[in-house]
C-alpha cells in the first residue's frame, strides 16, 4: 500500500520508474494531445504517462495524459510494484475492498487555494481544454472527481457521493453533466429539484491517482468513495471543505466549485465514449461555476477515451470487476475471480468451482443481476476455477474444449442494457448470452472429459527456476 | 488554418448553422486562437481546429443539429415533480 498525496507525488514515482514521457516541443491543443495519447494506447500494455509542458496560446499550461494507462501504472496508483501481475492486482484491489471503511482526515487548508477566480469567471482561461475526438461537441472534462451531497440529508458523509461524470464545457463558467439515473449523482439531482433547489456542486481536476479509480467504481449509494480510498490506501484520506460543505481531496490541482440549476436541461454530446461509438446528444443538467480554485502552476490531467483499448479501460478495470466478484462471491463463496475488464464489463469472465451440474450456468445468470450486471453484461463467460480469467489464452482453450454450444450457450432475450451500446435493439435492450465453459459435471453428464492433461511432475519448481534464470538475462 | 480575432465577423455555428455565436475565450498568448461557442446547440470550437469542426459546410452530416428539434432530444435524468411545500405550524 502507498498513499500518494497528490498527483506531483505520483507524477514524481512514474518519472522514477521510467513510466513517465516528458514532452517539451510546443503540442497544439488540437489535434496533438489527443493523438498523441491516442498513439500510446496503441502501443501495448505496458505505455507511460504523458506529459506536454508547451501547449500552445498558453505561457505555462501543463497538460498530462494516460497516467492510468497501462498495467505498471495502474500497479503503483494501487501502491504495487510496477511488474504485479494483473491476477496479483485483481486480489490485492478486492482483499483491500473488504477493508472498508476507513476514515478521513479533515484540515482546513490545501495547495489547490493558492489562486481563487470567483469574479468574471473563464474556465478556458486556466484549463487548456481541448477537443478529443472531432465529432465531440466541444471540449469535455473526463476526469474529474464531481463531489455532491444528498440534499434530503446534508449532513450525513456517507450519502456524499464522487462519482467521474462527463462534463461538457459550454461556456466560460457552464458545463453540461451527463447523469443518467443509474448515477447517485441522480438521486441527489433528483432531491434538490423536488424542492426546486439548485445543487453546490465541487469538481476536483488532477487529483491523486486512487480517488479517481474509486469515483469510478459502482459502490453502494451509502458508501462513501473517500472512506473506501482511505481503506485502499492503508491511511485516512485528506480533505478539505469547501465554503457550501462539500468534502474535495487535499492534493487536487484544482477545484470549481458551482451549482447545478434546478430543473434545467439543455443539448449535451456528443462525445467518443467507451464502447467506441459516439453517445448521441441529449438534454441534460446544468452547471454553473462560480469560483474556480487552482495551484499556483497546475497540471491538468485528462483521459483519452476512444475505440479500446485506451486509458479508459484501465481506470474502469479492476473498479468493474472487483464490485461484481464481491457481490457473487458474497453468495457464491465458489466464485474465484471475475474478469470484467472489456468494455466496461459487455463482456464478464468468471471462474468458479462447480458445486453440482448446471451450477455454473446458475451463476453465469446471477452476473446479469449483480448492480453492474444489470445494465452491462452481455456476454458472460463461465470458466472452471482452474482457468485464470485473465489470461485469454487459458479461457480460449475452456471455451475451445468445454463448449458443446447445443447445452452450453444460451440466450436471454430483450433486458436492460446501458443506452451506450450499440447493438441494443431498441436503445437500451438487447438480447444477453451465457457460455458455460466449465467441465460438466454429475448429474449433467455431457462430453467425454475423463483424461485432462496434467503438467509433469516438477513442472511448477521449474517455474520458479527459470523465473529468476530469465529475469538475469542480460539485456 | 489561422487564428481568428476579435475584429472579425463573428462565425455561424458549423453544426446547427445558428447565426448567433459568441466568443468564449481567446488564447492566454495573444493570436494563438480564439474559442467560439453556439448558445443554441452549444457546441464549441477553436479557430484552429480543422475545417470539419469549423466550417458549416465541412462539418460532417452525422453530427449536424436542426434548432427546432433539441427539444425533441432524450431528457435525462427526467425532472420530478415539486414536492410541496412544508406545512406552516
Amino acid at each position: 500500500m502507498h498513499a500518494y498525496q497528490d498527483l506531483r507525488e505520483f507524477l514524481t514515482v512514474l518519472d522514477q520508474e521510467h513510466q513517465l514521457l516528458t514532452i517539451t516541443d510546443q503540442v497544439t491543443l488540437e489535434p496533438d494531445i489527443a493523438a498523441a495519447a491516442c498513439a500510446l494506447a496503441k502501443m501495448g500494455e505496458s505505455t507511460p504517462a504523458i506529459k506536454f509542458e508547451k501547449v500552445a496560446g498558453y505561457s505555462d499550461a501543463r497538460v498530462v495524459m494516460n497516467v492510468h494507462g497501462s498495467w505498471p501504472n495502474h500497479a503503483l496508483a494501487i501502491g504495487m510494484a510496477k511488474d504485479t501481475p494483473l491476477r496479483d492486482q485483481f486480489f490485492e484491489f478486492v482483499r483491500r475492498y473488504h477493508l472498508y471503511p476507513g476514515t478521513l482526515e479533515r484540515v482546513q487548508t490545501a495547495p489547490w487555494q493558492e489562486v481563487v477566480v470567483d469574479k468574471d469567471v473563464n474556465l478556458y482561461d486556466v484549463i487548456p481544454l481541448f477537443r478529443l475526438n472531432s465529432g465531440d461537441a466541444g471540449f469535455f472534462l473526463d476526469k474529474a472527481c464531481v463531489v455532491s451531497r444528498d440534499p434530503d440529508d446534508w449532513d450525513n458523509d456517507d450519502l456524499e457521493n464522487v462519482g467521474v461524470y462527463r462534463l461538457q464545457v459550454k461556456g466560460p463558467n457552464r458545463i453540461g453533466i451527463q447523469a443518467v439515473p443509474q448515477h447517485d449523482i441522480a438521486r441527489h439531482i433528483n432531491h434538490a429539484e423536488a424542492r426546486g433547489e439548485d445543487l453546490p456542486i465541487a469538481i476536483a481536476l488532477g487529483t491523486e491517482p486512487l480517488i479517481t479509480l474509486m469515483a469510478a467504481t459502482p459502490m453502494l449509494y451509502d458508501q462513501l468513495e473517500y472512506k473506501m480510498a482511505a481503506a485502499m490506501q492503508g491511511k485516512p484520506y485528506r480533505l478539505v471543505k469547501t465554503s457550501k460543505g462539500l468534502d474535495v481531496p487535499w492534493g487536487a490541482e484544482y477545484v470549481l466549485e458551482g451549482r447545478l440549476l434546478a430543473r434545467q436541461r439543455e443539448p449535451e454530446g456528443p462525445f467518443g465514449e467507451f464502447p467506441g461509438y459516439y453517445s448521441g446528444c441529449h438534454n441534460y443538467p446544468v452547471i454553473e461555476i462560480d469560483r474556480i480554485s487552482h495551484r499556483k502552476d497546475p497540471i491538468y490531467d485528462s483521459v483519452y477515451v476512444g475505440r479500446p483499448w485506451t486509458e479508459l479501460d484501465y481506470l474502469q478495470a479492476m473498479t468493474t470487476c472487483a464490485p461484481i466478484f464481491v457481490q457473487l462471491n458474497s453468495e457464491f463463496p465458489e466464485v474465484v475471480a471475475v474478469n470484467a475488464l472489456y468494455t466496461h464489463g459487455l463482456v464478464v469472465i468468471v471462474s468458479t468451482k462447480t458445486r453440482y451440474g448446471g451450477f455454473a450456468k446458475a451463476i453465469g445468470l446471477r452476473v446479469l443481476t449483480t448492480t453492474h450486471g444489470l445494465g452491462y453484461a452481455k456476454i458472460v463467460i463461465v470458466v472452471d476455477a482452474d482457468v485464470d480469467p485473465f489470461n485469454l489464452n487459458e479461457v480460449m482453450w475452456a471455451v475451445s474444449v468445454k463448449v458443446n454450444p447445443r447445452g452450453d450457450v444460451f440466450v436471454v432475450p430483450n433486458l436492460a442494457e446501458n443506452l451506450l451500446d450499440p447493438a441494443c435493439s431498441p436503445t437500451g435492450i438487447v438480447d444477453k448470452m451465457i457460455i458455460d465453459a466449465t467441465t460438466p459435471i454429475a448429474p449433467d453428464i455431457r462430453g467425454n472429459y475423463g483424461q485432462e492433461l496434467d503438467r509433469p511432475p516438477g513442472t511448477a519448481a521449474w517455474l520458479d527456476k527459470l523465473g529468476a534464470l530469465v529475469k538475469g538475462l542480460p539485456k | 488554418m489561422s487564428a481568428a480575432t476579435t475584429d472579425q465577423p463573428l462565425p455561424i455555428c458549423p453544426r446547427c448553422r445558428s447565426a448567433t455565436t459568441e466568443i468564449h475565450s481567446t488564447s492566454p498568448v495573444p493570436g494563438v486562437w480564439t474559442v467560439f461557442g453556439c448558445p443554441t446547440c452549444h457546441y464549441v470550437w477553436r479557430s484552429t481546429e480543422p475545417e470539419q469542426n469549423t466550417n458549416p459546410d465541412k462539418y460532417p452530416e452525422v453530427f449536424r443539429l436542426n434548432p427546432e428539434s433539441l427539444s425533441e432530444l432524450p431528457v435525462s435524468p427526467v425532472i420530478p415533480p415539486l414536492r410541496p411545500p412544508p406545512a406552516k405550524s
